[in-house]
This record gives structure tokens, sequence and C-alpha cells, in this order.
């Protein structure tokens, strides 16, 4: 119990003195004369594992570009721990893309090797620890990987760093249930030992949410509801069951 | 020393229409009142659990808060979290669940028209045929 503070600053929507992990406002993108987010605001505590969830073309994916600093809005503004997002905050978050970006001629090891250089918050212990844990073999060659040992790599790419706020885009996409499980129980496992915040978009619903804290849906690129997902629970709702009235 | 057991049952099938850590709760709770899990053994850390049980660790850090409100378990600083070794608090709780029971036997005698006398009576005179 003394390991871990119970923050109930974390789980309120009230006004807390530290600024969020990630706060958006009146974010606006249009593609192509095509709207793909349109006055998105909400804003994520600290601490908190918040799914984003909504189907296919919502703009998921868009809106963590944005989030990460990928990308800039058309309209509105993010702030990343109370600073404006950009590649000045990259240092502070870890993305998980939704499409592979791993070079392919590399072994696991090399490319282990290559991220240890290039990320200045890469945690070896750390990084060896999840290895072990998501069973990756070192000398397998990137390109030999199924879909689901890459899925895993790309996860312990993304959680070796020492960033304060992790962004998984589809982290389960193509990937087998076994390796499901594996990834779920990594996660939670990371975020118990700090204060870490999580942003994960997925689809898999049933896997995910009894990890969640804090929900966040979006459908045709605007928000549809934010929720504490414990307050859904004490209206007798499951994430899933509130995902479906939302989206009926 | 440390006996094994488990903390929770082995599968525990988790209600996600309902808040996560009162069905903790209530499952620890009938398995340190029914002895299942000895009293003065020590609980897995939040994030031990929470990684097991593939949970947010908020969920069991409140499920231990509760328990440890109703008396259940002690944390004693750097040591960790154990289940306590006072049978008076063991009692109290063990009442509350007895009490529970009975209403719910009641509620379902009377879903049947009779009473929670009739219904034992009932028992009694089926097991002697």
């Amino acid at each position: 119990m003394s390991e871990y503070i119970l923050d109930n600053s974390n789980s309120g929507i009230g006004v807390s003195a530290e600024p969020a992990a990630v706060e958006c406002i009146g974010l606006g993108l249009t593609l192509r004369k095509k709207s793909i987010l349109h006055d998105v605001t909400f804003n994520i505590p600290r601490g908190s594992l918040t799914g984003l969830l909504g189907p296919n073309g919502a703009g998921k994916s868009s809106l963590l570009r944005i989030i990460a600093g990928l990308a800039d809005p058309d309209t509105g503004s993010v702030e990343i721990f109370g600073k404006p997002a950009g590649a000045k905050r990259l240092g502070e978050l870890s993305l998980l893309p939704d499409r592979s970006s791993l070079p392919g001629w590399l072994s696991v090891r090399e490319w282990l090797n290559f991220a240890a250089g290039i990320y200045p918050d890469w945690d070896p212990a750390k990084a060896q620890e999840l290895q072990a844990k998501l069973s990756v073999s070192a000398e397998a060659v990137i390109s030999t990987l199924s879909r689901g040992e890459e899925a895993r790599l790309q996860l312990l790419t993304c959680l070796s760093r020492k960033a304060p706020l992790i962004i998984l885009d589809e982290p389960f996409t193509g990937v087998d249930l076994i390796s499901r499980e594996r990834i779920a129980s990594a996660v939670v496992a990371e975020l118990a030992d700090g204060a870490r915040t999580f942003l994960i978009a997925t689809h898999d619903i049933r896997e995910m949410e009894l990890l969640f804290d804090r929900l966040i849906l979006i459908g045709g690129g605007t928000i549809r509801s934010v929720d504490e997902v414990d307050t859904l629970r004490r209206s007798g709702k499951s994430v899933e069951s509130h995902y479906r009235e939302v989206f009926a | 020393m440390d006996q094994p057991f488990e903390l929770l049952p082995e599968p525990f099938q988790i209600n996600p229409s309902l808040p996560i850590y009162e069905q903790f709760v209530e499952a620890i709770q009938g398995r340190i009142v029914s002895g299942q899990i000895p009293s003065g053994s020590r609980l897995p850390s939040v994030r031990e659990l929470a990684a097991g049980r593939g949970v947010n660790p908020t969920t069991i850090a409140r499920t231990y808060q509760e328990l440890e409100r109703i008396g259940l378990i002690v944390t004693y600083r750097g040591q960790g979290t154990f289940v306590t070794r006072d049978e008076t608090a063991i009692g109290g709780a063990r009442k509350v669940m007895m009490r529970r029971a009975i209403q719910d036997f009641k509620a379902a005698a009377a879903k049947l028209g009779i009473t929670a006398e009739q219904l034992l009576e009932f028992d009694k005179e089926d097991s002697n045929e």
C-alpha cells in the first residue's frame, strides 16, 4: 500500500495544482476539404490510464499525431504537462505509432542498440526486463518477425524510455490473444511503478476495459463523451456497453 | 511464516458493469473470514496484483484501502500489507457478512411466498426423506 499512493486528484475532473498530462482545447483539422477533427476539447490527468475509443475513421490517429507534436492542428492548442505540444516535447512522450516503422533489415539486438543511442531517456535495464517479459528474441531479424512479435518489439521500444507520457495507437492490431494478454499485463506493470500517464487508442475494448480509469469516445472527428470508468460502473455500465450506447 | 494462498479465487470472473474494487473487496473479505487466507498472511503488492489480474493499479489500491478501513488488513511501513491477526476485526467482518447472507436468504424465501423458517423446515424434511 505504502508504495502506491492513491491520488484522488487523478480520478476527478476537479482543479488540480499540477497541469494535466495532456490538455486539448478546441482542436480542429481539415484535410482536402474534409473535416477530420472538430472542436476537440479534453484533458488527461497525470497518472491516468485513458482509453481513446471510436470507430474506424473517427480521427484517433490524427488526434494522437497532433498530441505527439508530429502534426499541427488548423485551430486550437495542445499542451503537454503545461507546455505547448511540438518537437520540443518529444523527450516527454513516447509514441507507439499505428503502423510499424521498425527497420526490417536489423536484428532485434541491433535495433535496441540503435534505439539506446537515439533516445536520451532510454533505460537499458527496463529494456532487458521487458525483452524477457514480452519474450522477444534478440537474434531475430525484424523482417522475419510475426505481427505479434513485431508488435511486442514496438511496445518494448516504446516502454523502455523513461518518458512520463506514453501514447499507444492500436497496440494490438493483428496480434494474437496470448500476445495481447502479455502486452496488457506489461502495460499495467509499467504504469504501476511510477506516475506515468498512458493514452491508448484501441479497438480491443474487452481486453483493455479493466485497465482504463478514464474513457474518451471520439466519433466523426468530435468528442462524444469523456467519463471516469468508475462512474460508468456505478451506474451499471461497462466500458463496452457505454461504447455501444454512444455509437448505436 | 508465509503459507501459499490465492488472494482471489482462480479463475475470478470480473463483472465489468460494476465497480471492480467492490468485487475484489467482497471476494477477499470472504476468503479471510472463512480462513482460506490465514491471518497474518502477507498480501501481494499493488503492482503485482494489478499486473496479475490485468486491472488498473488504482483498482487494487482502492481495494486495499477499503479492506484496511474494515480492519481486515494492516500496512506496516516498509514491510508490506498483511491480513490482520486481530480476531475481533475478523469476527466483526464475519458478522456483517452473516447478516447479509440472512437478508439474502429471507429475500429468497419471501420470493417464494414463505418465511425463512418455513424454508429451513422444508430443508429438514426434504433431507430426511
